[in-house]
């Protein structure tokens, strides 16, 4: 405690720097991620926002035979035919039926587009690098590959530019006549 | 003596009746002499009298004569002619009366001349005064030829009255001497006849009436009952010693039957009596008395035995009859309590019988009024039925609407959801845009906070319309089953109505039926006083003939003894 003065200005600037709080240092714009929040099932997943062209309401899906489970088939946006890759699948999600509530996330990675099908667009947001840790070891397997981090607040951060480059996804397959 | 009794009172007292009637013959005689004695004094007193009366008019006739003679008045005549009329009337009497005197006659005859020629020389002197000749009148008054005549007058009748005094003299000592002569003989004729009655009287009383009184003491006696005196003996031939021999066969006879009757008590009825005549009453009697007893002993013997037995079975059926009386006196005892209680019953069912009337009676007012309420009842469910199907009918409306409803709510939620993701694609572009699209992040994240908002609002609105279409289901559901159950009511309460109608119908009639009870049991309770009076009266009667049992068994024990000493009375007879 500093010893008592009786000059009251002195007194009311030393409560002040006493309750002063030290302002946050600007956050880098560099340090941060613009991420695009979703649901699927119950969990909270997230992508960057700079790879997301825009958001549609999901109707008309048309089914196309021949393909991977999680194609679940392709959608007519504005003229351009896209895929629908359904998330669920690669993380082994439970699934229920398709309805319009459903949104279509597009996305354009290097000459990739394609839409992601969630269950619900939660918000945009940026967040702080720093707040992404990395996978808990728990989570093996494509999860874990696909996987940027997971924030404090388990928020599930993808990797969609490694999703989108992975080959994995391309389709290429024939079928016999 | 041979003279009866008659002959000897006929002596006696017609000796004392002839000398009273001798008596009475000389007294009778003397009392007339003693009447025409004092009829010719009083004859005589008359012609005295008249004598004087006729000097006296005489007397007038001269003062008449001379007061004319001195006044000339002719009220002076007044006595003159008074005296004039009383002389002629008052000699002429003593002429009639003294015709049995010729003495008497001839000196009146001389009177009657002497009076003639005085009347005429006053006449004459008052003629001539009359005529005015005063004078010679008094010259004929002053000769004394008148003052003469009367002195001849005067002596003629002094001679005549001196004549009857003497014969009144001698006539009064003619009665007197007679008088004393009558006056002896009625006092000697009375005492003698006195004498003579007493002396008879003295004799018939000894001679009658002490035999008289002694047969009155022994029949005294014998009215008493003792039959033990003799009548004394007299035997005298009159009627008193014929009564004296009648009164002793009376006695003996009375003493026969008495010994007769001693017999009879003492039980000898061996003994005839025969009667003393006739018309022996008390021996016909008697006789008849002992064959009737006789013969009655003889039914009483044979009476005695019967009763004997009879009064012996009497006991027995006396016995029974009492016993019997005490047990039927018994039963009827617990009969009246049991009718005692059985009254108590009835007046306990009387009084139920009233309340329950009552409650009848006011079962059926209620069982009315219940009749109106079921019918208020029937038109308030008709009315519930009706708001029923307007609430049923808004219902349908409020689901439909709150469809239409639902059908905007999505509408809107899709508009919600579009302008959210309009909001995502904005911000997205506006993070392409980098630093000039930061104002237009704001918007955009405004945009989206909006449709969120939307959004959140018509999940509100979606969960509020979802639980009134919830409750307008339930409630339209509720408003069937409530038609359904006021349907259901209605059939009820038309049930209901008819039911309490009948009931209305069944209370009315069981409240008349119970005040027919209720009166009928007024009657049983009536009847069960009477029943529980009338067993009174048989208990006091039953208590009676109990003790009439026993008195009669007292009775009937006592008729046997009566019977058993009846035939020891009957056996002592010796018939």
């Amino acid at each position: 405690m500093n010893p008592p003065t009786s000059d009251p200005q002195e007194i009311l600037r030393a409560r002040a720097r006493a309750l002063a709080r030290t302002a946050e240092p600007a956050p880098n714009p560099s340090a941060m991620l613009d991420l695009l929040e979703f649901r699927l099932a119950q969990e909270r997943y997230a992508i960057e926002n700079r790879l997301v062209m825009e958001v549609s309401p999901f109707k008309e899906l048309t089914l196309l035979p021949c393909t991977p489970a999680f194609i679940r088939g392709i959608v007519n946006v504005r003229g351009r035919i896209l895929p629908v890759l359904d998330f669920k699948r690669f993380f082994g999600l439970p699934e229920v039926g398709l309805t319009d509530l459903h949104r279509i996330i597009l996305v354009r990675g290097g000459d990739v587009e394609l839409g992601l099908l969630a269950d619900d667009i939660t918000s945009l947001r940026q967040i702080p690098v720093s707040s992404v840790q990395p996978a808990p070891p728990t989570l093996t397997g494509i999860r874990g590959d696909y996987l940027k981090g997971v924030t404090a607040d388990r928020l599930i951060v993808l990797d969609l530019a490694r999703i989108l480059a992975d080959p994995g996804i391309i389709v290429n397959e024939e079928v016999d006549a | 003596m041979k003279w009866n009794v008659g002959t000897k009172l006929g002596v006696g007292f017609g000796l004392a009746l002839a000398v009273f009637v001798a008596v009475g013959i000389i007294a009778y005689r003397s009392t007339q002499e003693l009447l025409s004695a004092s009829g010719l004094r009083e004859h005589t007193y008359i012609v005295l009298s008249n004598l004087a009366q006729g000097l006296s008019a005489l007397k007038d006739v001269e003062t008449g004569q001379r007061g004319y003679l001195l006044t000339g008045e002719t009220d002076y005549l007044e006595p003159y002619q008074a005296g004039l009329k009383e002389i002629d009337r008052s000699f002429g009497e003593v002429r009639k009366i003294t015709t049995d005197n010729p003495g008497q006659q001839h000196r009146l005859d001389r009177l009657e001349l002497l009076i003639k020629e005085r009347l005429a020389s006053s006449k004459e002197t008052i003629d001539v005064f009359r005529s005015g000749k005063s004078d010679a009148a008094l010259q004929i008054v002053k000769s004394g030829k008148d003052k003469a005549l009367m002195d001849q007058i005067r002596a003629v009748v002094a001679e005549m009255q001196n004549e009857e005094e003497g014969l009144l003299i001698k006539r009064s000592a003619e009665a007197k001497s007679n008088a004393e002569q009558v006056e002896w003989t009625i006092v000697l004729g009375t005492v003698l006849a006195l004498v003579i009655a007493g002396v008879a009287g003295l004799i018939i009383t000894r001679n009658i009436a002490r035999p008289l009184q002694e047969l009155t003491r022994v029949a005294e006696q014998i009215a008493g009952g003792d039959l033990s005196t003799n009548v004394p003996a007299d035997d005298r031939d009159d009627e008193v010693g014929a009564l004296f021999k009648s009164f002793r066969r009376m006695g003996e006879s009375l003493h026969s039957m008495a010994g007769t009757a001693e017999n009879i008590a003492a039980g000898d009825l061996r003994t005839n009596v025969q009667p003393q005549s006739a018309k022996d009453m008390l021996g016909t009697s008697f006789a008849r008395m002992i064959g009737d007893l006789r013969e009655q002993l003889r039914s009483l013997g044979e009476g005695a035995t019967t009763l004997g037995s009879a009064a012996t079975e009497i006991v027995a059926s006396t016995t029974q009859l009492a016993s019997s009386a005490n047990e039927s006196a018994t039963s009827v005892s617990e009969t009246t309590t049991t009718v005692e209680e059985v009254r108590q019953t009835a007046q306990m069912a009387n009084q139920k019988a009233k309340a329950v009337a009552d409650t009848a009676q006011r079962a059926a007012q209620i069982s009315q009024s219940g009749r109106k309420s079921t019918a208020d009842m029937a038109a308030g469910m008709e009315r519930i039925r009706q708001q029923m199907e307007s609430i049923a009918a808004s219902m349908v409306r409020l689901s439909e609407q709150g469809q239409a409803i639902g059908q905007i709510i999505a509408t809107v939620e899709d508009l919600a959801a579009q302008s959210n993701l309009l909001a995502v694609n904005a911000a997205i572009e506006a993070a392409k845009a980098g630093e000039h699209g930061r104002g237009f992040s704001v918007v955009a994240q405004e945009v989206k906070s909006l449709a969120e908002q939307s959004r959140q609002a018509t999940n509100q609105v979606r969960s509020i319309l979802s639980d009134i279409q919830k409750a307008t289901t339930a409630a339209v559901m509720a408003t069937e089953q409530g038609a359904k159950a006021v349907e259901a009511g209605t059939k009820q309460t038309e049930t209901a109505g008819e039911s309490i109608q009948a009931l209305t119908g069944s209370v009315t009639e069981a409240a008349q039926a119970a005040t027919q009870i209720a009166a009928s049991s007024q009657q049983q309770l009536v009847g069960m006083d009477q029943v529980a009076i009338a067993m009174e009266n048989i208990k006091q009667a039953s208590t009676q003939n109990v003790a009439s049992a026993r008195q009669l068994e007292t009775a009937a024990r006592n008729l046997n003894e009566l019977g058993q000493r009846l035939k020891q009375l009957v056996e002592r007879y010796k018939v």
